[in-house]
């Protein structure tokens, strides 16, 4: 006898011939499989795109990580740093009471901004999503308004100034900044100025009436005495599925607050709706595939007894035609999943070009990933072996006297 | 090569069984034997039973082959994967209709038994054959495409090309013209003689049986029974 493995190689050949020779039927068969599998990968294909677009839509956004802080109150170092040590927060940073957060700007071709919100920045800012967020107290990184308004370029110094009253004068503080980067106008719309935390509280303690060196005031209180605080923060979930823990327990620490979270809920739930709508199609189409392919093979199997019986008789163990008939059935959903693969690439690119270029729908995409397609082949031989067990233990029953008798 | 003693086999259950006895058969290498008797007296069991396909009620001797194996203590033992393997060796079937499978052309056919034990590929036996009974321009067809008498000449070289010791043929020529059964039985005699093998032909072609001279071994009916007896 052989061993295993050049019978196995044996009973492959007979396979293929077999199917080859019956190709009409067989392809019937992969047909059948391909029918379900084309249309089920495009409708994942389609749910994954809408959903993992709409995603990326909301990935691509920080303000749609950041709970907005509506209230001020005064919170300290202690509590910025307990805020920040939590695990649902990426990204935090205090804030000054809102008054104090504009100042002037003059650029070096003598243009002047007036009223620019400052706004402070440290690394990591989700906002503005570069390394040059990690400023000293002499940078500044300029929104695009802000720049055009200066026609201020990276490397360029431009002066801040602020004004107070103290004691019946008016004094002006002023530094010298060092353009570090513009941002793209989409990242922030407004005219701003992102400097370091430290540079937001002076302006805050020289409107206040002390004594800041660094803005070259000689005059008023001593900061000595002044204790680190803020009225707000500026805090940001460190993804998407975060946002409704942050905004929960902000909401414990009697804050009150507005996020996008009805915008990601209901990504969530469009995704939850579809991934149910394609589960139940998905569920229904199996079903009536199982179905139709246990009938196919049973007839198949009936119809083909007489060959197998003479296998049997040649000297085929029973379990030689068992995996005969796995075999055929494995060729069968392999060539029906190719073929499946092939209607969903054909559709996929119908989708994107009929509906990709509509400004109604967008950006539109069908789309799976290698990892979907793999599963979806698995599947299919799962389905077929499943099948072709049914069929097997109808095909180990056949004797091999029945090629003897005439049927 | 071939020898039989006590074989009662039963074919149906309780008052329908229907008996098939052979009290001795004996065949020497070379030698070939006759089956014959009326429609449904239990040839084709016989043949079942002695093809190893049947397992018989009782049975007091059976050696097969020139290595004279004990047959009646694997069927004792009830050893099924040896009895296979002794049947896939040791025998080679003639079926009624070819039995060639219709997906394999015919030299694929022809060497699928060679194959299947792991045997060469090249066979003087098969080569005589394939020779002799001018096969060669039908190699490449498919069975469908060829007549019935085409056909049963293909399953004869097919149930030959293992080299077996013993051919078991189920009315190879009921399907064929008087003209062509008997080509078929010269072909099968000289197949016989030239490879040494035995051979036991169902057949109830009298007239070809007769003209050849063929022992035969025929049904004698009885009560729920058949035995199968030496005729002279």
């Amino acid at each position: 006898m052989n061993p295993w493995f050049k019978q196995l190689g044996l009973l492959m050949q007979l396979s293929v011939a077999d199917l080859w020779h019956d190709r009409k039927v067989s392809l019937c068969m992969a047909a059948s499989l391909m029918a379900v599998i084309a249309p089920l990968l495009l409708l994942f294909g389609l749910k994954h795109g809408v959903v993992s677009q709409l995603q990326q839509e909301l990935l691509s956004d920080p303000r749609n990580l950041e709970v907005k802080m509506l209230s001020s109150s005064h919170y300290d170092l202690d509590w910025l740093e307990r805020l920040r040590q939590r695990p649902e927060v990426g990204f935090a940073i205090g804030q000054t009471r809102s008054l104090n957060t504009q100042a002037d700007l003059q650029g070096e071709r003598g243009r002047f901004a007036d009223n620019i919100e400052v706004i402070p920045t440290q690394a990591g800012d989700p906002l503005l999503n570069t390394p040059l967020s990690a400023v000293q107290g002499n940078q500044v990184i300029l929104s695009a308004r802000t720049a055009e308004r200066l026609a201020a370029k990276v490397g360029d110094n431009i002066r801040l100034r602020v004004v107070r009253r103290l004691d019946g004068v008016n004094e002006r503080g002023e530094q010298t900044l060092q353009v570090q980067a513009v941002l793209e106008p989409a990242r922030f719309a407004r005219p701003a100025a992102f400097v370091s935390p430290e540079l937001l509280l002076d302006l805050e303690y020289f409107r206040d009436g002390y004594r800041v060196p660094t803005l070259g005031s000689t005059s008023g209180q001593l900061l000595d005495s002044v204790k680190v605080g803020y009225a707000r923060a500026r805090v940001y979930a460190k993804d998407i599925d975060n946002v409704e823990a942050l905004e929960r327990w902000l909401n414990e620490q009697h804050v009150e607050t507005s996020s996008r979270l009805a915008e990601i809920d209901s990504v969530k739930a469009i995704n939850h709706v579809l991934g149910l709508i394609f589960g139940v199609i998905a569920g229904a189409a199996l079903i009536g595939c199982i179905a139709s392919l246990v009938g196919a093979f049973l007839a198949n199997i009936d119809r083909k007894r007489r060959n197998l019986a003479v296998l049997r008789l040649l000297g085929f163990g029973s379990l030689a035609v068992a995996s005969y008939v796995v075999l055929q059935a494995l060729l069968l959903s392999a060539v029906g999943y190719l073929g499946g693969l092939g209607g969903y690439f054909a559709g996929s690119v119908l989708f994107d070009h009929l509906l990709g270029s509509s400004q109604a729908t967008g950006t539109f995409i069908c789309h799976i990933t290698f990892g979907h397609g793999l599963t979806a082949l698995l599947l299919a031989f799962l389905v077929a072996a499943l099948v072709a067990m049914i069929g097997a233990l109808r095909a180990i029953r056949i004797q091999p006297a029945e090629s003897l008798r005439e049927l | 090569m071939l020898d039989i003693k006590g074989l009662l086999v039963a074919r149906g259950e309780g008052a329908q069984a229907h008996r098939v006895r052979l009290n001795e058969l004996h065949l020497e290498q070379g030698e070939i034997r006759a089956i014959t008797g009326e429609s449904g007296c239990g040839k084709s069991t016989l043949l079942e039973a002695i093809g190893l396909l049947l397992a018989p009620q009782q049975l007091n001797h059976y050696r097969l082959g020139r290595e004279a194996v004990d047959v009646r203590q694997l069927l004792a033992e009830n050893q099924q994967p040896a009895l296979a393997a002794l049947r896939s060796r040791q025998l080679g079937f003639v079926l009624q209709n070819g039995g060639l499978l219709p997906f394999l052309k015919v030299r694929d056919n022809i060497q699928l038994p060679r194959r299947l034990l792991g045997l060469s590929s090249r066979s003087r036996a098969v080569e005589k054959a394939v020779e002799v009974l001018r096969l060669e321009p039908l190699l490449d067809k498919y069975p469908q495409s060829l007549s019935i008498g085409e056909r049963q000449r293909v399953a004869c070289v097919r149930a030959i090309a293992h080299e077996p010791q013993l051919l078991l043929a189920d009315e190879p020529t009921a399907a064929l013209d008087p003209h062509n059964a008997q080509r078929l039985f010269e072909l099968l005699l000289s197949l016989v003689n030239e490879l040494g093998l035995s051979a036991l032909v169902v057949s109830h072609d009298w007239a070809l049986i007769d003209q050849f001279g063929l022992p035969r071994l025929g049904a004698v009916n009885g009560e729920g029974e058949t035995r199968f007896e030496p005729l002279v």
